[in-house]
């Protein structure tokens, strides 16, 4: 965001920019950028928490008042208070499958789908307290994303509706709404645990996560190179492929 | 979070490694008290409405999200894996805080919020972006807009 600060502010639009990563900033020396230590995907910090998000809001737009000149970068003083584990935290549903074959495509899409109904109670729940669901990139009903993803594990990628993108990023869509999917049945009941520790429940214990994985590794042996990168790129955060030692 | 020493190794050299633009001009807009000024988001979340094409990478497109379009209708197409998507799930405004910007309208804070607000998607060389970027901020103009807040994810 920085660069199109730089740009609007050239238009005669006056700009501030949240920096998440300061170096970016320091480098591009947007007008005016508020460096908060939070973490990425984050730019308000804490979710849920009005005051909060205003007081970095209020602090961003200050700078438009009380900067001196160009290239003013600020840092915000405050951590994002929910942004650590919560002792002993386990999630209110667990859901084991079993040590299935997942290269049997009837066998992994019955399996996920069993996952998925066993969660849907949760994921009903956090539907109706936050009136919102993310889910929706594909296009697809939840089960159906299951579907996808075991076809693809099968060798068969989904038709893709926009014909100029490859059909392997209709996958992708499927992937991203089953893990949100997972992830908004686990924000359902009790306190927020960690986004830490919530990639960490859905990177070791669903079956849908051991699927995306294996896809992973297919993907990268691939002969296509947009199927490799998005394999490299675009199912397994970065973070996990470190921690779970993947290739 | 967001301090380099916190991000996976390679996510931190990808970080520490990447080509930013530099520029020639430092352009500084001054403008009226923020309690007088009126407030647009433009986000690099690759936001996009429900049933709209989502970003994919590499493109330097945006798009428009009016202020009276609801959150139910707001989905996140961003091209990265490599940031936490738990928060927006569970609050819009954490990327997207036009709930906020009103409740600071309502205080005095700022003046006013934007008619419309915009969307790019970040994974992507800003240079690429200049010439909509420049669209956007005709647009903003037109809105009478004199202050927008970035949010990157």
């Amino acid at each position: 965001v920085s660069a199109l600060a730089h740009y609007l502010e050239e238009e005669g639009v006056p700009a501030v920019a949240i920096s998440l990563i300061r170096l970016h900033s320091e480098k591009i020396g947007p007008p005016r950028a508020l460096w908060v230590p939070f973490e990425l995907g984050r730019p308000l910090g804490a979710p849920k928490d009005e005051q909060f998000q205003i007081r970095v809001i209020t602090r961003a737009l200050r700078l438009l008042d009380c900067a001196p000149g160009p290239a003013v970068l600020e840092d915000f003083p405050d951590d994002d208070p929910t942004a650590v584990d919560l002792p002993d935290w386990q999630p209110a549903f667990d859901f084991t499958a079993g040590s299935i074959d997942i290269g049997k495509r009837e066998v992994l899409e019955h399996a996920l789908r069993q996952e998925l109904l066993a969660f849907a109670p949760f994921h009903e729940r956090f539907v109706a307290a936050s009136r919102r669901t993310t889910i929706g990139l594909s296009g697809l009903s939840i089960d159906d994303c299951a579907g996808v993803l075991a076809d693809c594990l099968a060798g068969s990628f989904p038709a893709n509706p926009d014909p100029s993108a490859n059909p392997v990023q209709a996958l992708r869509w499927a992937v991203d709404d089953l893990k949100a999917y997972y992830l908004e049945a686990m924000s359902a009941d009790g306190p927020m645990p960690s986004s830490r520790q919530m990639q960490s429940w859905f990177w070791d214990r669903t079956l849908a996560a051991r699927a995306i994985i294996a896809l992973r590794r297919q993907l990268l042996a691939s002969d296509d190179k947009r199927s490799q990168a998005i394999g490299r790129m675009n199912l397994v955060p970065g973070a996990q492929v470190q921690r779970l030692g993947l290739q | 979070m967001a301090r380099m020493t916190d991000l996976p190794q390679a996510t931190q050299t990808n970080m520490a490694n990447l080509e930013c633009p530099r520029f020639e001009t430092t352009p500084f807009v001054s403008g009226p008290p923020l309690a007088e000024r009126r407030v647009a988001v433009v986000t690099s979340a690759g936001l996009v409405r429900r049933g709209e094409r989502p970003f994919v990478s590499g493109d330097v497109d945006y798009r428009v999200l009016p202020a009276d379009t609801s959150a139910t209708q707001i989905l996140m197409s961003h091209a990265s894996v490599n940031f936490d998507r738990t928060a927006f799930q569970r609050d819009i405004n954490v990327v997207f805080p036009l709930d906020r910007l009103r409740a600071m309208v309502a205080t005095g804070t700022i003046g006013s919020l934007a008619a419309t607000h915009y969307s790019f998607m970040g994974a992507t060389d800003p240079r690429g972006m200049e010439a909509n970027a420049r669209a956007v901020a005709g647009r903003l103009k037109s809105d009478r807009v004199d202050a927008v807040l970035l949010t990157p994810v």
